[in-house]
């Protein structure tokens, strides 16, 4: 008996705990750096320079702390926190709520969302997206030059490539996308990179938030010394949401003994696949109702 | 024996936290069932450390006496480098004590939310780590 209860009650008081700890911008003593800070580095043109091995907060739950863009105070709708009683149950146990600002067809997205029975496409190895690539626990390290940005993320070895030259012009009839595409311009001192074109399959973050086709991501990001960087991430998506939301996050940089690592996959997860103890990725057929 | 509730508490708690970024990718509750606890003594055959979960493949008896190997899943071997583990950190032949919850399909020989302890009392594999961070 005290073993179930205690099988039962982890999950919950851990995932919890880990996202709680996410959300205040770090995962303890690991993700601080071991120099003191210095001021902002600065590329030849003057601007911030956003190159580092960054440890960007793991953040499962993007719902938790959403903030109004305007004001950052916490976001307020019609119908936060209420009950929705059948919906499917998340991965991590408990009962979902309505616990962001949903359009009929969010709502909808989220309550059927099924991870324990249907599974969910990252266990397939297939690309988290963009907003779940900034969300993943194990850093990221960012390369900047004059004209473009690259994001390469230890989770699965992706990249993300950012063009920052205003001449620069993305193919009109380049297919969506997992990752979306971007494009960057600075605002004083802060790079704002807005991400649309995404193929609609993937979620914002592990607890399987939705969004559509439609959204456009905007992470906006401010180094504030040679180890620290505010980052803000805006979520707006007029198919999944009746207004646009934001997290408000610290990044950290890593000690110059922490080097980014190789992260295979598939690995292991394709014999999963195989046996039958990973469910088998099919696109979803109601993607474009 | 509320310490000891506490301690295993503890300990399961650590290794969840490894475990957590990668529930949804991987579903605890899809491939485990956390209603069947199983503890076993046995031996090291190998580790794959692998993305992403490290296996522990322990050799021992099962209830009918007969030698099976079990798949004893970890935490991202990328996580477990930097807490100061190693893929030769447990060697064949070891003997160690393992902790966890059986998969849900009965042929599978995985075991979920897993703690492995060695003779001398040593939590291997979980996120308190061995020191030198990283390197």
């Amino acid at each position: 008996m005290r073993t179930r209860t205690f099988l039962v009650v982890i999950p919950l008081v851990l995932l919890m705990a880990v996202s709680l700890v996410a959300q205040r911008g770090g995962r303890g003593g690991r993700g601080a750096s071991a120099e003191p800070a210095g001021p902002v580095p600065r590329l030849a043109s003057g601007r911030p320079d956003l190159s580092g091995h960054w440890t960007n907060p793991y953040t499962p739950d993007m719902a938790r702390g959403a903030v109004d863009p305007a004001t950052r105070e916490p976001l307020m709708f019609a119908r936060k926190g209420d009950a929705l009683p059948d919906a499917k149950a998340p991965a991590s146990g408990g009962a979902r709520t309505y616990d962001l600002p949903y359009t009929e067809w969010g709502v909808r997205q989220w309550e059927n969302y099924d991870p324990v029975n249907d599974g969910d496409y990252t266990g397939n190895c297939l690309p988290f997206g963009m907003s779940r690539s900034i969300n993943s626990p194990h850093g990221l390290q960012i390369v900047h030059g004059q004209d473009a940005l690259a994001i390469l993320f230890e989770q699965n070895t992706w990249f993300h490539w950012v063009p920052l030259d205003p001449a620069f012009a993305w193919p009109e009839d380049l297919p969506e996308s997992w990752n979306g595409i971007s494009r960057g311009h600075w605002e004083g001192d802060t790079l704002v990179v807005e991400t649309t074109r995404f193929n609609g399959y993937t979620k914002l973050d592990t607890a399987g938030h939705p969004h559509s086709r439609q959204l456009t991501l905007v992470n906006r990001f401010t180094r504030l010394d040679s180890n620290t960087m505010e980052h803000t991430v805006t979520v707006t998506d007029p198919r999944a949401y009746t207004r646009p939301w934001m997290n408000v996050r610290t990044w950290r940089i890593k000690p110059s003994t922490d080097v980014i690592m190789e992260y295979s996959c598939d690995e292991n997860n394709l014999q999963g696949i195989v046996d039958g103890t990973i469910k088998l990725w099919t696109p979803p057929e109601d993607i474009d109702e | 024996m509320a310490r000891k509730a506490w301690f295993r508490l503890a300990v399961g708690a650590a290794w969840l936290v490894a475990l957590a970024p990668l529930g949804a990718h991987h579903s605890i509750s899809a491939e485990f069932d956390t209603s069947k606890p199983v503890t076993f003594t046995g031996t090291v055959v190998k580790v794959e450390w692998t993305n992403p979960h490290i296996y522990t493949h322990i050799e021992t008896t099962d209830a009918e006496g007969k030698t099976v190997v079990y798949r004893v899943e970890g935490g991202p071997p990328n996580s477990l480098y930097r807490q100061g583990w190693r893929k030769d950190t447990l060697k064949a032949g070891d003997t160690v004590t393992v902790e966890g919850v059986r998969a849900k399909i009965p042929t599978s020989m995985n075991i979920g939310v897993a703690t492995i302890t060695t003779e001398a009392g040593e939590r291997i594999f979980g996120t308190a780590g061995r020191g030198g961070r990283g390197r």
